[in-house]
């Protein structure tokens, strides 16, 4: 048996030979569906990865409170993505970064406020410019660093910000801007440092830190009506081992002050990065739908050449059967023919596919990953192209009679 | 009588084939009783639409959608799965057919191999045998070369080799010297002798009356019935070579 599928697999190679811009042709189909997928799913788990690699980098002593609770399924976080600027007002308070204060073992509370409004200084900013009201802990908790100047101070006016070094540029023309006015929603603030360029625009704290400007919480308060809404608040434990103990106490502290209602969630480690990467599987598995169309239309192509190759090839069924083979060789004959087409694109498509998103992502803040589920997907899919799509051709040949197979010439 | 005592390979009887249905309605074969014994050579003649291929392609498990009972080696065919057919054309019977049938994209040893594939024998063994077997018919010099660059002679020959490489021990002629002229004919006609004078059983079906000088059995056919049958010779007695197909029952048993 493992000797005639060794001499199925010569003939395949030998016969998809003798027709190779066919062969080639066809492949090709394959090829362009494999690559666009690969492409596509190495590229979002290159997104996704980010996001959890600076989760990583933190250090494993980082929890966030979140505002609503966390679906379980995709779909649900789906329709219901947990957008930093969303219109309902938010469950958390002022009043809760207070109590938190008091559990053990947390360094750092840094709550963050989203504001938008006109940033301008010699130039304005580009709508929808996030600001960004916190406290001056959001650099030790968020580990933000500091290209010039210095961060937010307690004991500085509060009339300070900290701006982003692509904002600096777009707005100012130059990333020294020190001591430099910038009006944000018509109040004069002082420039007092310049973050150190991230590239950074996915992250878990929802904000491109290159392109925001960072206030105090009271500034925020005072340019916003004096009405805040906590988007997050991270918190920074003093060791790794404390983490756990510590989301119990916030969860019990919290619910004592919510009123027992669960309108919080507190999030540590891979969860963080969940709603984001959820969002970025969900594109990926939609455009992964649609590059499957072309795969699909691949693997018309191969049932299309595979029914010509049987029709071609008639006399040469009638021969091979007068000869001994049995149907089930000659469906075995032409299915690994079809299957050798359709991996073979697989395989090409896989290259393809890196090839294609490593060039695409010299224009994108993120490398492409690579990992077997990738590989298993692009050979798996091809191979079920191959085995859809040939089985038909494959039956076709074998049902043929031989009398009248032979009788045929060619 | 020695010849008596051999078993029958083939035995038919009643043996009826039917194309198309109700008005359309005819027998290619109409009711065939034949009792075939090993080592004979037979020539089956007749004019062209008698049925004399149409028995051939049933003999050689081709056609199973028969009326009547046909016997290989004591088993019903009848009752045999497509697949156990298929073995037998693998391992007992050898086809030759007038039109060569070489597979045109495979060259000539990869042609005179291509049964012992459907044996399951690997790669390296069967391109040996296959070489062996052409060399037995002078045409080592052409392993490699493709059908259409041999003339009709030397395709036949490679058919022929084709047909004898699994060793069967039936060997089912269509015409065999129907594309060739008469020198070639003759040597086709030879080899087929040589075979016959090892103990293969050999049924041949042509329309040329000087060519069954070499058979010991002629059956002339007529709208699909057994006209005459003559035996024109004892058929070989002396083994003096060992016949085709013995080897390989003996390893089985």
């Amino acid at each position: 048996m493992r000797i005639l599928l060794i001499s199925h697999i010569q003939n395949a190679r030998q016969s998809l030979k003798s027709s190779r811009l066919r062969s080639t042709l066809t492949m090709l189909g394959v090829t362009i569906g494999v690559a666009s997928i690969t492409t596509i799913l190495s590229l979002s788990s290159g997104a996704s990865q980010i996001v959890s690699d600076q989760v990583d980098a933190l250090g494993g002593n980082i929890a966030v409170i979140r505002p609503g609770t966390v679906s379980n399924t995709p779909i649900d976080d789906l329709a219901d993505f947990p957008t930093q600027q969303n219109f309902a007002a938010s469950t958390l308070t002022e009043t809760d970064i207070i109590h938190l204060q008091e559990i053990q073992h947390v360094t750092g509370i840094a709550p963050i406020i989203i504001l938008t409004g006109g940033v301008k200084a010699n130039s304005t900013a580009p709508a929808g410019t996030q600001i960004v009201a916190t406290t001056p802990e959001l650099e030790t908790v968020s580990d933000l660093k500091i290209a010039e100047g210095q961060f937010l101070d307690p004991h500085l006016n509060t009339d300070t910000v900290v701006i982003g070094p692509q904002l600096s540029i777009n707005i100012f023309g130059t990333e020294q801007s020190i001591g430099k006015q910038v009006s944000i929603r018509g109040t004069p603030f002082t420039v007092i440092g310049i973050l150190k360029r991230t590239n950074n625009p996915i992250n878990y704290n929802g904000v491109d830190f290159d392109n925001a400007v960072i206030i105090n919480k009271e500034s925020g308060r005072a340019i916003s009506q004096g009405a805040l809404q906590i988007q997050q608040i991270n918190i920074r434990t003093d060791s790794v081992a404390s983490l756990d103990q510590v989301i119990i106490d916030i969860n019990k502290s919290l619910l004592k002050t919510h009123l027992g209602e669960v309108d919080f969630s507190v999030l540590s480690g891979a969860q963080i990065a969940q709603p984001t990467n959820r969002l970025f599987n969900a594109i990926a598995g939609t455009t992964t739908a649609i590059a499957a169309i072309s795969l699909l239309v691949g693997g018309i192509g191969i049932m299309n050449i595979m029914l010509v190759s049987v029709a071609e090839r008639t006399r040469e069924i009638g021969i091979r059967k007068a000869l001994g083979a049995s149907n089930g060789d000659i469906v075995a004959q032409f299915l690994i023919e079809s299957l050798a087409l359709s991996i073979g694109g697989g395989i090409a498509g896989y290259i393809v596919g890196y090839l294609g998103s490593f060039a695409i992502s010299t224009f994108l803040t993120f490398d492409p990953v690579f990992n077997w589920e990738i590989a298993a997907i692009a050979i798996g899919l091809s191979l079920f192209i191959g085995t859809i799509f040939g089985l038909y051709p494959a039956i076709r040949a074998s049902k043929k009679d031989p009398i009248s197979a032979l009788r045929q010439y060619d | 009588m020695t010849f008596a005592k051999t078993p029958p390979v083939i035995e038919l009887r009643d043996l009826k084939k039917r194309f198309g249905i109700g008005d359309a309605e005819h027998y290619a074969i109409d009711g065939i009783d034949l009792t075939i014994k090993k080592g004979e050579f037979i020539a089956i003649m007749g004019p062209s639409g008698c049925g004399k291929t149409t028995l051939l392609n049933i003999l050689g498990l081709l056609d199973s959608e028969i009326d009547g009972e046909y016997e290989l080696d004591g088993r019903h065919v009848a009752s045999l799965s497509s697949r156990k057919q298929a073995r037998i054309r693998s391992q007992q019977i050898g086809f030759i057919f007038q039109s060569f049938n070489l597979i045109s994209r495979l060259n000539v040893i990869e042609n005179v191999a291509l049964p012992l594939t459907y044996k399951g024998i690997p790669r390296v063994t069967r391109l040996k045998l296959a070489s062996k077997m052409l060399h037995n018919f002078h045409l080592g010099e052409r392993e490699y070369y493709l059908p259409h660059q041999l003339s009709g002679g030397q395709t036949q020959r490679v058919a022929i080799a084709r047909a004898l490489v699994n060793e069967p021990s039936i060997i089912l002629a269509d015409e065999p010297t129907g594309n060739l002229d008469s020198h070639a004919s003759h040597i086709i006609m030879e080899e087929l002798s040589d075979l016959h004078k090892r103990g293969n059983t050999i049924i041949m079906v042509t329309h040329n009356p000087r060519l069954t000088t070499y058979a010991s059995r002629v059956i002339t056919m007529l709208d699909g019935r057994i006209d005459t049958d003559t035996f024109t010779k004892k058929p070989a007695k002396k083994r003096t070579k060992r016949p085709l197909g013995a080897k390989r029952k003996k390893a089985k048993a």
